[in-house]
């Protein structure tokens, strides 16, 4: 008895010595990154402070902005904030619900739907993202259909990520066993059942990491909707006001900002939803 | 009496690939029957067959006195090879169970789902079928976090659970490590004395030997041997039964 105790106190083994390094190193590690964030950010404010400074016989000068512009215009192009968020969304549930019958289309044993499924993916892949927005808002009306403009720009963004998400569902898809669907017919699930019950909540939870970095993306690719101007988001704002009073490049560093909080945002609410996911237990 | 399986003429071809040759085989009410052969011979092929998992290319096939002719077709064809599932339930060597379910979700989702059972009429069922294969107490838990053993026994409840008339086994144990194959057996044991009929391709001779009504042996698609497991151990007629059970002897040392 008494040795096992005194077991307790005994230096540590190999194996703790070797990952309490390891988790040293890896600390050390982070906290340098951290450090070096904080001085590239510290760079970029410098760029744009108006300072300058001279190294021998080069100086570098600082870019003057104008924080009163800044000052006086905040709210309104945070104001578009709302906007880009609604378009996103819009669009990446339309992006979803194409995407999902896309690759279903793949599936299909039926010609025609095939032929639509594959059709619509190559065409709209096969074509520039600003190029279909410029003409969804162009030739919707003269097909007489009229829709908000903005509705115009979800449909065409919806489209756009539609067509290349299908990949994501496909594989979504394919990562699921042929041994559920054969567990499903075998307990006398029709297709139909068996999809709706065995494949798709499967497939659709693999599909929940990359839609993540979809939405992201999306977030970003909604300026392109500005060019209509009538969605009136961060872009289409920051754009308006920096023309109207000169300090264009004010203004879009302002929607740079409200971009890239957005993003940093989703992404940790991304990472928060995949780990959990890895967890495994639903 | 009526058998509960009963195939005839059975043809099967993958392309050009003959697979079963003209197969006829009854299988009475409560009998067990072993399926043994070498790999390839058309074991699981002739299995799956009696569900349709796979087609059958010539042949019908009956169960429980549905019987599905060679020449049906269609929508009546679907709805004879429908009633033939829910007559049959079937064990995989990969359990097959759905992650996304619980222990519990997996037993009651045929009954809810296929036959439109009550949903607290499925979990009696499902429960009392889970104690009989003792994992009643894992019933929350999640197959991703079940030991083979107790993956392949929550798959034999969830088959038990759609009350089927025949069982059908394609090498349950094959996938799981030596020291949890007896609990699958013992379950196994314990529903074949209680009466269900069998079908169960394995490779466990033991199993073959204590359990087993009748061991057919399968080879090249065909049916080489059928007899009473003694009289198949001591004194095996064709040459490739016998050269088929050294080989299990051998391995089993
Ligand atoms: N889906 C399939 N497509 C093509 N050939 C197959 C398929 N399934 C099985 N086979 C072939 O049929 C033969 C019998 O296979 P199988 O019934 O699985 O044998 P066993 O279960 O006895 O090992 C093998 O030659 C196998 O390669
Ligand atoms: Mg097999």
């Amino acid at each position: 008895m008494n040795m096992f105790s005194k077991a307790q106190d005994a230096p540590k083994s190999q194996a703790e010595l070797i990952y309490e390094a390891q988790a040293r190193k890896e600390r050390k590690f982070r906290a340098n990154v951290g450090l070096s964030w904080f001085i590239l950010l510290f760079i970029l404010v410098f760029t744009f402070s108006g300072q300058s400074f001279t190294i021998g016989s080069i100086t570098f000068g600082g870019i003057k902005i104008d924080t009163e512009f800044i000052a006086n215009n905040l709210a309104f192009i945070a104001g578009g904030l709302g906007e880009t968020i609604k378009i996103s969304l819009m669009s990446i549930v339309l992006a979803m619900i194409l995407a999902l019958l896309a690759a279903l289309g793949r599936l299909s044993t039926f010609p025609p739907i095939y032929a639509l499924s594959t059709f619509y993916v190559s065409l709209i892949r096969g074509t520039p993202l600003i190029l279909q927005i410029f003409f969804f808002y162009l030739a919707l009306p003269q097909l007489g259909i009229l829709l908000s403009p903005l509705f115009s720009g979800v449909l065409a963004l919806g489209l756009n990520y539609g067509a290349y998400m299908s990949e994501i569902f496909r594989a979504g898809l394919s990562s699921v066993g042929k041994g559920q669907r054969e567990a499903a017919i075998a307990l006398g699930m029709t297709p139909t059942q068996t999809m709706r019950r065995i494949i798709l909540p499967q497939a659709l939870r693999f599909a929940i990491p990359p839609v993540g970095n979809e939405f992201i993306a999306m977030t970003k690719d909604s300026a392109l909707v500005s060019v209509t101007g009538f969605a009136h988001e961060l872009m289409w704002r920051s754009v308006k006001v920096g023309r109207a009073q000169f300090h264009t490049l004010e203004a879009l560093i302002m929607a740079a900002m409200f971009y890239w909080g957005m993003t940093l945002i989703l992404s940790y609410f991304q990472n928060v939803v995949e780990n959990r996911l890895a967890k495994g237990d639903r | 009496m009526l058998p509960i399986v009963k195939i005839s003429n059975l043809d099967k071809y993958f392309g050009r690939l003959h697979v079963l040759k003209n197969i006829s085989l009854e299988v009475p009410e409560r009998e067990v029957v072993c399926l043994i052969g070498r790999s390839g011979s058309g074991k699981s092929t002739l299995l799956r067959c009696i569900n349709f998992l796979e087609e059958p290319s010539h042949g019908s096939i009956e169960v429980d006195g549905v019987k599905v002719p060679e020449d049906a077709k269609g929508a009546e064809r679907r709805k004879l090879i429908h009633d033939v599932r829910l007559r049959t339930g079937m064990v995989f060597q990969e359990f097959n169970l759905f992650p996304h379910m619980s222990v519990l979700e997996n037993v009651i989702e045929g009954p809810v789902i296929v036959k439109g059972m009550d949903r607290k009429q499925a979990i009696e069922l499902a429960e009392k079928n889970l104690n009989h294969v003792d994992m009643l107490w894992k019933k929350d838990e999640y197959p991703m976090r079940l030991s083979g053993g107790q993956k392949q026994r929550v798959a034999i409840a969830r088959a038990l659970t759609m009350e089927p008339r025949v069982m059908l086994f394609d090498e349950p144990t094959s996938a799981l490590d030596p020291e949890l194959i007896g609990e699958v057996m013992n379950v196994m044991k314990k529903i074949a004395f209680e009466g269900m009929t069998m079908i169960v391709v394995t490779h466990e001779m033991g199993f073959a030997r204590d359990v087993a009504d009748r061991v057919i042996v399968m080879a090249d698609g065909g049916l080489i041997e059928d007899s009473k497991p003694e009289d198949l151990f001591n004194n095996p007629k064709d040459p490739r039964t016998k050269a088929l059970i050294d080989r299990y002897r051998a391995e089993e040392q």
